[in-house]
C-alpha cells in the first residue's frame, strides 16, 4: 500500500515538475493554460491520491476524496474563466506561421 | 517516510517559485492570474500533505477545503473584473 | 428527489465534521434539511441524467486525461517545442446546461483542450496540436457526454 502510494506520489510530483517547465518555456497565455491544466488535473490529484492512499481506508480517506473532487470540479472553471476573460479583452493565440 | 514528504515538500515549493516568476514577471494580466492559480492549487496539496507529516489530516483537510473554495471565488471575481475592464493601459 | 439532496448533504456533513455527538448530527440533519427547503426547486428536468453512464464515463475520462497528459508532457519536454496552436469552432448537438457544463469541463480538464467560449450549440476550444483534439472533432466527446442524459420520455 505504501509503494502504491509512493508511485502515486511520485508520478504527480513529475506531471507538478512538466507543469512548472511548460509555465516558463510556452509563448503566450492560451498554452499556458493548458500547463496550468496539466498540474491540475493530472498532478495535484495525483499526488492527493497518493496521500490519500497513504492513509489507509478511514475517514481521513473520504476527507482527502472531498478536497480531490473539488480540485477536479473547481479548476477548469477558474482556469475556463480566465481564458475567457483574455479572449474577451481582445488577446488571440499565437500560430506558428503567423510568426 | 517521513523523509520523502519532506523531499516532496521541498519540490513543491521550488516549483512555486517557478509560478512566482510567471507572476512577477508575466507579460500580460492574464499571465499573473494563471500564476497564481497555479501557486494556490499548489498550496492545496501542500497543507494536505503538511498534515499527513505532522498526523493532524482530520484539521489540516478542513483547511484546505475552504482555501480551495476561497480560490474560486477570488479568481472568478479577478477573471470577472478583468472581463468587464480588459487589458490596463500600460 | 429533495430528500436524496438532503441525505447527500448530511452525509457530507458527517464526512467533513467527524464528530459524532448526539449534538453535532442533529445540527446537521437541521441544516441539511434546512438548505434543502430554503433552496428553490430547480425548472422540471427535461433529461433525465443517468447514473449507469456516469459510472461508466469517469473511468473513461480518467484514461483519457492520462493519455492526453503523457502527450502534453512530451511536447513540453521536447526540445524544439513542436506545438501548433488553433482555436477550433466546434459545433455540438448537445444544448441544455448540464450537458455543456460537463462537456465544458471535461474539455478543460483534458490537458492539450481548453474551452474558451461557450454558447449553446457552439463551442471555441483552444487545442494545443492536432492530435490532441482528434476525439473532440470525431465527435467522440459529444458521444459520451450525451449519453449521461437521456431525453425523458414521458415529458417529451
Amino acid at each position: 500500500m505504501t509503494w502504491l502510494a509512493i508511485f502515486l506520489i511520485v508520478l504527480g510530483l513529475f506531471f507538478l515538475v512538466v507543469g512548472s517547465i511548460g509555465m516558463l518555456r510556452l509563448p503566450d497565455v492560451f498554452s499556458r493554460a493548458h500547463a496550468l491544466s496539466l498540474t491540475d488535473s493530472l498532478g495535484a490529484v495525483l499526488v492527493l491520491a497518493g496521500l490519500a492512499v497513504y492513509e489507509g481506508f478511514s475517514m481521513n480517506f473520504l476527507r482527502i476524496l472531498v478536497v480531490l473532487v473539488l480540485v477536479y470540479l473547481l479548476n477548469p472553471v477558474i482556469s475556463h474563466a480566465t481564458i475567457r476573460a483574455a479572449y474577451r479583452s481582445g488577446l488571440r493565440p499565437t500560430n506558428k506561421e503567423s510568426k | 517516510m517521513n523523509t520523502f514528504f519532506f523531499f516532496v515538500l521541498t519540490t513543491i515549493t521550488i516549483l512555486m517559485l517557478v509560478y512566482f516568476y510567471r507572476v512577477v514577471r508575466g507579460p500580460s494580466v492574464f499571465d499573473r492570474v494563471l500564476g497564481l492559480n497555479g501557486i494556490s492549487t499548489k498550496a492545496i496539496v501542500l497543507l494536505v500533505l503538511i498534515g499527513t507529516m505532522f498526523e493532524r489530516v482530520d484539521m489540516f483537510v478542513d483547511i484546505s477545503t475552504g482555501y480551495a473554495l476561497l480560490n474560486l471565488v477570488g479568481a472568478l471575481a479577478i477573471a470577472k473584473f478583468l472581463e468587464e475592464r480588459g487589458e490596463s493601459p500600460k | 428527489m429533495r430528500f436524496f439532496a438532503a441525505f447527500a448533504l448530511f452525509v457530507l456533513w458527517l464526512v467533513l465534521s467527524a464528530s459524532y455527538n448526539v449534538l453535532h448530527m442533529a445540527t446537521g440533519a437541521v441544516v441539511a434539511s434546512m438548505v434543502v427547503w430554503l433552496s428553490p426547486t430547480a425548472a422540471p428536468h427535461l433529461r433525465q441524467f443517468s447514473w449507469w453512464a456516469a459510472l461508466m464515463y469517469v473511468p473513461w475520462l480518467i484514461v483519457r486525461i492520462l493519455k492526453s497528459g503523457f502527450h502534453v508532457s512530451r511536447l513540453i519536454l521536447d526540445p524544439a517545442l513542436p506545438i501548433a496552436p488553433e482555436l477550433i469552432q466546434h459545433k455540438t448537438k448537445l444544448s441544455s446546461d448540464g450537458e455543456l457544463v460537463v462537456l465544458g469541463n471535461s474539455i478543460t480538464l483534458t490537458p492539450g483542450t481548453i474551452t474558451v467560449e461557450v454558447a449553446p450549440g457552439e463551442l471555441i476550444v483552444h487545442a494545443l496540436d492536432a492530435p490532441s483534439c482528434v476525439e473532440l472533432k470525431s465527435g467522440l466527446f459529444d458521444e459520451r457526454v450525451g449519453r449521461l442524459f437521456s431525453v425523458k420520455e414521458d415529458q417529451k
